[in-house]
């Protein structure tokens, strides 16, 4: 879609965030200058409370910056949104119980119908991506978490969102699932070569989903730290075991451990 | 890559009709295995029995209490006058709940589209509803006379307020991560309600309808006891006035049954349009 190839995908320039109704006016988000590059994986990690997630609802266009700028391709999150540019997955799988999965997939391209793209993909393809086959009639009450959340990543790779945005997707889901689909995600992304921003507090999916994470501090929230993990793609399980990726651990250990004992010293 | 694609939207927009004709079959006739049909059979059975027994044991006056011999006398001797009383009355309650779904559904509608609406109209909406319905009754007919205007509009006016409240509740009881998703592609505020707001109600709706439907029967009635020559509440009227206990009490059994009737096809489509509701199970 882009043809300028060293432009950034999305682009954050000094945006902070203060919600209204917060009665002393302290800032969700401060300073937060960003840019992510085009393909790129970058996760967001951070205390809970710290604001990722609003980060990822501004870049998302669900809320309005209170000072700052965010361009995606150029383009404000609203205008992005109209283009169906943006896929969000949540924690939550939010399917509609009353559709079958290949209904539920197919729902973004049932509304905003001047926007939809010209060749969207097929549900049975989208289903296969996911790994999904056969599945297409069953309702989502007869689903497991893991399979539900497959079938969101599904539905918000079917506008043909250029952009996947992903709240703690895989935090309700237990330790192997959780695993099983980190691995999924980055198949599908090498496949798709989408650009992902991945909330998530799990150090060991942070690095092994990764190219760049974005370290944040306790309220208001920054970006503390960019940790590049350079590791071989593909990404493998054995990897896990790999000292480099023991230590990338550690380091983001340490960062957010930091983060935590500053914010102590500074409450005394 | 496009022509799959639609060979595969066709085969995708057949399927779940198939699996609902499935469960269509599975709540034909909804929970009538005899497992649940047979106990409140031969409880009702057993007292009639003993009704019937206490009756002519202390020779139970017919002007006070009928032998239930005497009611099913007098119910099948006269069918078709009460089958032909009963429509009346059911047309009206039917006709009212309508009215007063329908205009439930507009001010919900309304409500949900801003606070600011829900605000005036909800207050108005209460005051309708703590004022008794038999209070304001005898007011209507002196306004829309003696025809079944009257008893169509207090059905509505006694129906209107539970779906209000549960529909206002059910268009806002939406997921959020769902209403997130639908935003950010940009679906429009009409696109949502049909496809978002509209379903996540239903489960809200019904449990109205289970409330509201009895509630017809009674603003029917009472519509005719103020202001009627037909319909099974004239009908009670007249009988109390003649002390004819048969008809009176076969007129009550009439519109009992009519309240079990309505309530069981409201399940039967509740059953088919909620099936993906954990409720669904219940009945």
């Amino acid at each position: 879609m882009n043809c300028i190839p060293n432009t950034h995908h999305v682009s954050l320039s000094d945006v902070c965030k203060r919600f209204d109704d917060e009665a002393n006016g302290s800032y969700v988000l401060q300073d937060i200058n960003l840019d992510i590059a085009h393909g790129e994986f970058l996760c967001l990690i951070g205390p809970s409370g710290c604001g990722k997630s609003t980060l990822l609802r501004l870049v998302g266009g669900l809320i309005e910056p209170t000072s700052g700028e965010i361009q995606i391709d150029r383009l404000t999150p609203a205008e992005a949104q109209a283009n169906k540019a943006i896929g969000f997955v949540f924690q939550e799988p939010s399917l509609l119980p009353w559709r079958t999965v290949a209904d539920n997939i197919s729902l973004p391209l049932e509304v905003n119908l001047k926007n939809n793209p010209e060749s969207a993909r097929s549900v049975s393809e989208l289903l296969h991506l996911v790994g999904l086959d056969g599945y297409a009639d069953y309702y989502p009450s007869q689903l497991s978490g893991g399979m539900s959340q497959r079938v969101a990543l599904a539905r918000a790779l079917a506008s043909g969102a250029s952009l996947l945005l992903m709240d703690e997707p895989f935090g309700a889901l237990d330790e192997i699932t959780r695993a099983v689909m980190g691995y999924e995600l980055l198949r599908i992304w090498n496949t798709d070569k989408k650009s992902v921003v991945f909330v998530t507090h799990n150090i060991s999916e942070a690095v092994t989903l990764s190219d760049r994470v974005a370290v944040m501090s306790r309220r208001p929230g920054r970006i503390v730290e960019m940790v590049e993990i350079n590791l071989p793609r593909p990404r493998t399980r054995s990897m896990e075991r790999n000292p480099a990726f023991r230590r990338y651990s550690e380091w983001l250990h340490d960062l957010l451990w930091q983060g935590n004992q500053n914010e102590q010293a500074v409450a005394r | 890559m496009n022509k799959p694609s639609l060979d595969n939207r066709i085969e995708v927009v057949g399927q779940p009709r198939r699996k609902l004709s499935i469960n269509w079959l599975r709540l034909h006739i909804p929970g009538v295995g005899l497992s649940y049909l047979l106990p409140p059979v031969i409880a009702l059975g057993i007292a009639g029995a003993i009704w019937e027994v206490w009756t002519r044991l202390a020779s139970v006056p017919t002007y006070i209490v009928p032998a239930p011999s005497r009611v099913l006398d007098r119910l099948t001797g006269d069918l078709l006058f009460f089958a032909g009383e009963g429509m009346v009355t059911l047309a009206e309650a039917l006709a009212g709940f309508a009215l007063g779904t329908l205009v439930a559904l507009v001010g919900a509608t309304l409500m949900t589209q801003s606070r600011f609406i829900e605000r005036s109209l909800l207050p108005l909406a209460i005051l309708v509803k703590v004022t008794p319905v038999v209070a304001i009754a005898p007011l209507f007919v002196i306004w829309f006379g003696f025809g079944p205007a009257p008893k169509v509009l207090i059905v509505a006016l006694i129906t209107f307020f539970p779906v209000l409240v549960n529909a206002v509740t059910g268009f806002r009881s939406v997921d959020r991560g769902a209403m997130d998703f639908l935003r950010s592609v940009r679906a429009s505020r009409r696109e949502i309600f049909l496809k978002l707001r509209v379903p996540s109600a239903m489960p809200y709706l019904f449990s109205a309808f289970r409330v509201s439907s009895p509630l017809a029967i009674i603003g029917a009635v009472i519509g005719e006891w103020f202001s009627a020559n037909r319909g099974l509440g004239s009908v009670i009227v007249v009988a109390h006035a003649n002390l004819d206990m048969p008809t009176l009490f076969s007129a009550i059994f009439v519109l009992s049954l009519m309240g079990i009737g309505l309530t069981i096809v409201l399940a039967v489509i509740e059953k088919k349009v909620l099936f993906w509701h954990e409720s669904s199970n219940v009945m």
